[in-house]
């Protein structure tokens, strides 16, 4: 089975251009974790998740530090956060997106999903263009339906 | 990119050809071109540094000008492993919430003062980083003042300044601060004793004297921080802000940690008595530390053994060795050594002043292990002289370590703490913000040993 029959093909993106705040609402509002994000040629320029903007917010040396629990946030968190929700889109997602192309196979998309921890993937056509998405609820699906249909 | 690719071809190239005018064999010249390459690649292309000593020690090896048993035993697998160790103690610590304990004292440090806090925050970080290695109690040092300073609403950069330079002295104080330490420990035949005694006593003072400048110094950052406190009250709020987790392996943790450095401070006490070869029980206790820890906590070992320890510093550093061996295999740094005697007129007192300076000026612009690898064979090679060469090894160390403070890329501890603080706060430090208090301080603390070095007997 190819990811082009089971990608999503009408795909909600992000401009660059967007504030973050609108962005962080935007995945509230549709309950998800992330969305890629497209520049007014179509072109695909980076993605954006929750993971970065908790990667901004949090002091960025807490995964050196081991065990060193803060009981109560710091201050620094809620200075961070109204800096954030001001920024652009472009200055917060992350610039190398790892993407799929329509004909790759189901178990390389979710080979490549489960090595580089991503939880969706952009669908690019030849042209280098998004043509849809996929997520790991999608592939979970269609091994599902298939392991039904072979009972 | 090009550019400076270019450059470091030509200068190796050039120093090279140099060494073959002044009368050294194509070995001894091959060995100074590529150890030269090497350094400058630390300068100019730091990601690529592995890259470079690579290739660098297989042309060596190609070329005949080394011969793998000596690439082998110049590595100095036992500093190596010494260091491996340290880094998967160090790892539990982490883990177990010993940085946070010690980061937790500080903030709850009662009737905090401006004067006091910089008190504080350059000894504590002085100590941790004797205790723990630079690079690492660095991070926590950092966390700890930025936590501070913002909740009291004042410019870290003084704080961290402050702690970035008392963690460059407090590495010179024992064989665990800096890996020079260890490195010049099982060249030298130096002791953990020594380095008690000797350079424990005299990094102190140093310490205190930079604190007194750097109170002054800093005098209207520190006056601000008190109205600040005053206006803000105590800090009742940082005291609840960090908590350490359970304490069962905090304590399982700092008695491994105890053990362990109680053993190395023995190590050459015990090693007479049992009969065994000098450093035996300093480079084994690492090990053996490590050991339990890896079987005590066995599912996470292979964590402590790939995350914890960096291995891409150490191979870098066992090459780097190499490298710096095959100039003292090929006799380029007896040459070198011949010569920088015979302009001191054969005197340990003159030598001890050149080896200061230069270690601590190069180490000021380069990594001062590459520096400190570079002068070892050639102290190593002055054994022709008739005095002591302790006071050149103790130059070499204390220079190595207080050079750091000079410009801000002095030392891997002040890269680590000022990508922070511009991570965190955005602030980007500049070259002569710097460089202004890093020059005084540098060359007060250099004048300090340099003086202790000529007329303290305790150091010949």
């Amino acid at each position: 089975m190819k990811v082009k029959e089971i990608m999503t093909r009408e795909v909600t993106s992000l401009s660059p251009e967007l504030t973050v705040q609108e962005a962080l609402g935007l995945l509230a509002k549709m309950e998800i974790s992330g969305l890629p994000v497209i520049d007014l040629n179509g072109k695909l320029v980076g993605m954006f998740t929750e993971k970065e903007a908790l990667e901004y917010i949090l002091p960025s040396y807490i995964s050196k530090v081991g065990r060193f629990i803060y009981e109560e946030n710091p201050k620094s968190i809620k200075n961070k956060f109204s800096e954030m929700n001001k920024m652009k889109v472009s200055e917060l997602m992350r610039k190398d997106v790892i993407t799929t192309l329509e004909e790759t196979t189901l178990c390389e998309v979710a080979r490549i999903m489960l090595t580089q921890r991503s939880r969706r993937l952009p669908v690019l056509d030849k042209t280098g263009s998004v043509v849809g998405i996929v997520a790991r609820s999608d592939i979970l699906a269609a091994l599902a339906s298939e392991a039904e249909t072979a009972k | 990119m090009i550019k400076k690719f270019i450059l470091l071809i030509a200068v190796s190239l050039g120093l090279g050809l140099m060494a073959r005018r002044i009368g050294l064999s194509p070995h001894q010249a091959l060995a100074i071109a590529i150890f030269s390459a090497s350094v400058l690649g630390t300068l100019f292309f730091w990601d690529f540094r592995l890259g470079f000593v690579f290739i660098g020690t297989s042309i060596l090896l190609i070329t005949r000008t080394i011969d793998l048993e000596n690439v082998i035993k110049f590595a100095s697998l036992e500093v190596i492993l010494f260091l491996v160790g340290m880094m998967v103690i160090v790892g539990l610590l982490k883990e177990a919430g010993f940085f946070a304990w010690i980061v937790q004292l500080i903030l709850r440090v009662r009737n905090l003062t401006g004067r006091k806090f910089v008190i504080i925050i350059a000894f504590v970080s002085a100590i941790l980083s004797t205790m723990t290695s630079e690079v690492v109690s660095i991070i926590f040092m950092v966390a700890a003042v930025l936590e501070i300073s913002d909740y009291f609403e004042v410019d870290p950069v003084p704080f961290i300044i402050i702690t970035i330079m008392a963690t460059n002295i407090g590495s010179a104080a024992t064989v665990l601060g800096n890996p020079i330490g260890i490195l010049i420990a099982s060249k030298s035949g130096f002791t953990f004793e020594d380095f008690i005694v000797k350079a424990f006593p005299l990094s102190m003072i140093c310490l205190a004297v930079t604190v007194l400048l750097l109170l002054i110094w800093y005098r209207k950052a520190i006056k601000q921080m008190d109205e600040h406190i005053k206006k803000l009250g105590a800090n009742e709020m940082l005291v609840k802000l960090i908590s350490v987790p359970p304490d069962k392996e905090l304590k399982i943790a700092l008695a491994v940690f105890g053990v362990t450095l109680f053993f190395i401070s023995l190590h050459h006490r015990l090693e007479l008595l049992w009969g065994l070869e000098p450093n035996t029980i300093l480079l084994t206790m690492p090990l053996l530390s490590s050991g339990a820890v890896m079987i005590w906590k066995w599912r996470r070992a292979r964590e402590y053994i790939e995350k914890d320890v960096e291995w891409w510093t150490l191979l870098f550093f066992m090459l780097l060795f190499a490298q710096a061996g095959a100039l003292k295999f090929t006799g380029a740094t007896d040459v070198l050594a011949g010569r920088l005697s015979g302009s001191a007129n054969n005197s340990v007192f003159a030598l001890t002043g050149i080896v200061l300076w230069i270690s601590s000026i190069g180490s000021s612009l380069l990594d001062n292990v590459v520096l400190v690898a570079a002068f070892i064979p050639v102290i190593q090679s002055f054994h022709s002289l008739s005095s002591s060469l302790h006071p050149l090894w103790w130059a070499l160390l204390f220079g190595g370590c207080f050079g750091g403070n000079i410009t801000l890329v002095g030392s891997t501890a002040n890269i680590v703490a000022l990508g922070i603080l511009e991570k965190e706060k955005n602030i980007r430090m500049t070259f002569f913000r710097w460089f202004g208090v890093g020059i005084t301080v540098g060359i007060v603390t250099t004048v300090i040993v340099w003086m202790a070095l000529l007329f303290m007997p305790i150091y010949r």
